[in-house]
């Protein structure tokens, strides 16, 4: 068996359920999982089946309705505990990095300011920090001072990428990281997160339709009406 | 690498029209309220010259005559009272005289002047006193009368160009038909010396076969209580003392009703451009809850959301104070001529007066206001969560 | 009481700045009361517009040089610079324009002198009046007795009389001077009517019969 402190993120009997009118929604039931330390997993499953929803209860984004979670051997959710919204954001701040879909990038800032503004608001000690390393790192040292309305799609989530990572974090959160790209950018974009899982030892939690970029990772969760099963 | 500063900054150029009416608003809301600040205290200011300018701060008349120039209109000079003129040494006496100087106003019938007769005033001074209480007095051309009881006026500017004098003509009072001699001009006062004529006390008695005088000026110490000798003045016998103080706050009330119609409507304009900042903001909050969820996930508290927006706040209010306070000191001289056409009584020289602490209080009060408006749109962005962006998107 | 007193005082003290500051805006010659003397002066009228002309406005320099020319310079002074607008009184009778009134300041030996006079369309002199005039026997030039003899005078008849010189021939030639004692007024009052008419002429009677 594995000790605690190997366990970056352990969750037990994790339920979300959502209630709309009369109507409730049990969008994650009952999940229990553990994830180490550089592993990189996948997360897939039909449309609806609840994989965002536990994606951001992982990442602290969204509170559990019951359950457990221990994140880096600490109890975040437990026994009922809310989280304000402050306690959450240090939380997030000293563990997760976030990528998405849409990118979500600035349009008034350029490349280097987008990755950099995590550092307008925070600067995790000991974090690389350096942005211009970053984005040379992820093949974007020649649009530095570009907008992100005059890069591609596949450039936009590099960009992103190099935001996520500049404050160090312990697990990338990707929630289909390539679903607005074509294919060619797609396994660009999974090669340079199967890089950072080997070669900087990064937790990645991805969620993705695309099977070749579900291979990537080491370890498969197949999610279907809430519930999660170990490929 | 970038500040909040700078993200503020650049949100607020992504919208620039909204931003450019905002700013521009406020603007105008500044530029009204820095105005009006600054005539309060220009208009004061313009007034205590005015009244400076009569070179005494007391006036001492008979009993029975208000005010010599509202006698000499309204009753053609025949209401005129007089005292004798051994009172002046009597209230030099006084310590807390600095300066006295008797004055006979006297006024005579000309029934060559308009359709049935008028009215000429004149304004018998004392040579060696006088000129001393009106130290400011510029001669367009000539000066003061040759001795004390020369046959000479000086004449305000407005009063010789009505009777065409220059200095060497010969001018005629009426009545007595006594000619007396232009030894004097004087530049423009904008005050009612302008059309007054000046003959050496002595002389004025002796057309008028008097040996008494209508009025006497008095200039008080420094330091000295001006009270006291008002109430002093107030014991002797059948006069009655005018000072300009009082004059003075009294015109200041007469002023301070109008000055609150205009201070509503300044108000009003500073609601307006507030009401439109707390527009503009809240609009682009709204409009970026998105954004404002993914700079949360990236680790920002809802203090940095919620000065984020703020500083937007305050860029708009410093910006459009700023331009206000830059357009007031621009068009003062255009604001006074407005503000002249609208008040009864407008002293001679600028009304408005802006100086930097004015302006400084100004944009402070915009900006406390601004600051106050962006609380709201402010504190919404703070507490918008991560995930409202992120299910947005649909 | 006292407070009353200040008061009065105080509005006593704004009327006179606002007078001051009225006088400041008019140099120019103006009726005293034209409401009431516009009736006696212009008999059978029945409304007047006041109208402000400036020479700066009608014709600027060039306008000011032509009028200086027709006055003789040294002799007639304008006494007003160029943007000093003159009040022109248009008289009407109902609907329908019968005339003006206009008035001029001018230098008499003891003060200023201020005449007007009613014009008819075809700018005849139809009453003429001395406003102001100073001097022992200045009533003499403001009797009707002499001031008669002016109706019926247009600007032609200076054609043939000079008021500088005082020499010519014509109706003008022929009015004596009331009071003798008073010679620069006399010409004064002369002078003073011929200006009137020229800067008439030059505001509204050339104007109107397509004269430059
Ligand atoms: N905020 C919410 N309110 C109500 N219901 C919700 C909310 N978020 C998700 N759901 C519901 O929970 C269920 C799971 O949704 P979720 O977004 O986690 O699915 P998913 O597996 O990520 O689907 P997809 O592959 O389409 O992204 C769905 O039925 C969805 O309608
Ligand atoms: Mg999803």
């Amino acid at each position: 068996m594995m000790t605690g402190s190997e366990m970056v993120l352990e969750a037990r009997e994790l339920s979300r359920v959502f209630t709309r009118g009369s109507e409730s929604i049990r969008a994650v039931n009952n999940v229990s999982l553990s994830i180490r330390r550089g592993e990189f997993v996948s997360f897939m499953g039909p449309s609806g089946s609840g994989k965002t929803t536990l994606v951001n209860l992982l990442g602290c984004l969204d509170n559990p309705t019951t359950g457990e979670l221990d994140l880096a051997g600490r109890n975040i959710f437990g026994g009922g505990k809310v989280l304000s919204e402050r306690k959450l954001t240090k939380v997030r701040r000293e563990l997760f990095g976030y990528i998405f879909q849409n990118f979500y990038l600035i349009h008034t800032l350029t490349v280097r300011e987008n990755v950099a503004l995590p550092l307008a608001f925070y600067r995790k000690p000991g974090a690389e920090a350096e942005v211009e390393k970053l984005l040379k790192m992820l093949g974007m040292e020649h649009r530095l001072d570009h907008l992100p309305g005059q890069i591609s799609g596949g450039e936009m989530q590099r960009v992103a990428i190099a935001r996520a990572l500049v404050n160090s974090p312990e697990v990338l959160l990707a929630d289909e990281p390539t679903g607005n790209l074509d294919t060619k950018r797609s396994v660009e974009i999974g090669e340079i997160l199967q890089d950072l899982n080997r070669n900087r030892a990064l937790t990645i939690v991805m969620v993705s339709h695309n099977p070749e970029l579900a291979r990537l990772g080491g370890r498969r969760i197949e999610m279907r009406d809430g519930q999660a099963y170990d490929v | 690498m970038i500040t909040p500063f700078q993200i503020a900054y650049k949100n607020l150029l992504r919208k620039k029209v909204r931003t450019l009416l905002t700013l521009v608003g406020i603007m105008l809301s500044t530029w009204v309220l820095v105005s009006l600040f600054g005539f309060n205290r220009g208009y004061e200011k313009a007034l205590n010259r005015d009244i400076d300018n009569m070179g005494y701060q007391l006036m001492v008349m008979a009993k029975g005559c208000p005010y010599e120039a509202a006698t000499m209109m309204l009753q053609g000079g025949k209401g005129l009272r007089y005292m004798e003129q051994s009172m002046v040494n009597d209230i030099s006496r006084e310590p807390e005289v600095d300066k006295i100087t008797p004055i006979l106003m006297q006024a005579f019938f000309d029934p060559n002047k308009g359709e049935s007769g008028g009215i000429a005033g004149y304004f018998g001074v004392d040579p060696a006193s006088y000129p001393a209480m009106k130290p400011f007095f510029r001669f367009r051309s000539g000066g003061w009368f040759h001795d004390e009881s020369a046959a000479e006026v000086v004449m305000g500017y407005e009063a010789a160009e009505l009777e065409q004098r220059a200095v060497g003509d010969l001018t005629l009072v009426p009545e007595k038909n006594v000619r007396l001699k232009v030894v004097g001009i004087l530049e423009r006062t904008g005050t009612q010396d302008d059309g007054t004529i000046f003959v050496p006390l002595k002389t004025l008695q002796r057309i008028a076969g008097t040996s008494k005088i209508t009025t006497i000026g008095i200039s008080v110490k420094k330091d000295a209580d001006m009270a006291r000798l008002e109430n002093k003045l107030y014991q002797l016998k059948d006069v009655q003392v005018v000072s300009f103080s009082q004059v003075k706050q009294t015109i200041m009330k007469l002023i301070a009703t109008a000055r609150v119609m205009v201070l509503s409507i300044a108000l009003i304009a500073v609601l307006i451009a507030m009401v439109g900042v707390v527009n503009t903001v809240l609009m682009s909050v709204l409009e970026r809850v998105q954004e404002i969820g993914i700079l949360k996930t990236m680790g920002a508290m809802p203090g940095d959301i919620f000065r984020l927006v703020w500083t937007e706040t305050l860029i708009l209010c410093v910006g459009g104070g700023i331009a206000g306070i830059g357009f007031a000191l621009l068009f003062a001289r255009v604001t006074d001529i407005l503000v002249r056409r609208i008040l009864p009584y407008a002293p001679s020289g600028g009304l408005v007066a802006i100086d930097g602490r004015l302006a400084l209080l100004t944009l402070a009060t915009i900006v406390t206001v601004g600051l106050l408006s962006g609380l709201y749109p402010a504190w919404k962005a703070g507490r918008v969560r991560p995930l409202d962006s992120i299910r947005r998107e649909g | 009481m006292r407070l009353i007193a200040v008061t009065t005082i105080s509005l006593a003290l704004l009327t006179c700045f606002v007078a001051a500051s009225a006088a400041l805006a008019a140099v120019a010659c103006d009726l005293n009361d034209a409401d009431r003397d516009v009736p006696r002066l212009f008999p059978n009228s029945t409304s007047f517009s006041s109208i402000y002309v400036s020479i700066e406005k009608r014709g600027g320099a060039p306008l000011l040089k032509r009028i200086e020319n027709r006055l003789g310079t040294s002799y007639l002074p304008l006494y007003a610079p160029i943007d000093v607008p003159y009040t022109l009184y248009e008289i009407y009778r109902g609907k329908e324009k019968v005339g003006y009134i206009h008035g001029v300041n001018q230098k008499g030996q003891f003060g200023g002198i201020q005449l007007f006079m009613a014009q008819d369309l075809n700018g005849r002199i139809k009453t003429f009046y001395i406003q102001k005039i100073t001097g022992a026997s200045a009533g003499k030039f403001r009797d009707p007795k002499f001031t008669r003899k002016f109706v019926g005078l247009s600007l032609k008849d200076f054609d043939a009389y000079d008021p500088v010189t005082g020499r010519g021939t014509g109706k003008i030639a022929e009015i004596t001077n009331p009071a003798p004692e008073m010679e620069t007024d006399f010409y004064g009052v002369l002078r003073g009517l011929k200006k009137n008419l020229i800067l008439m002429d030059e505001f509204i009677y050339s104007r109107e019969h397509g004269k430059p």
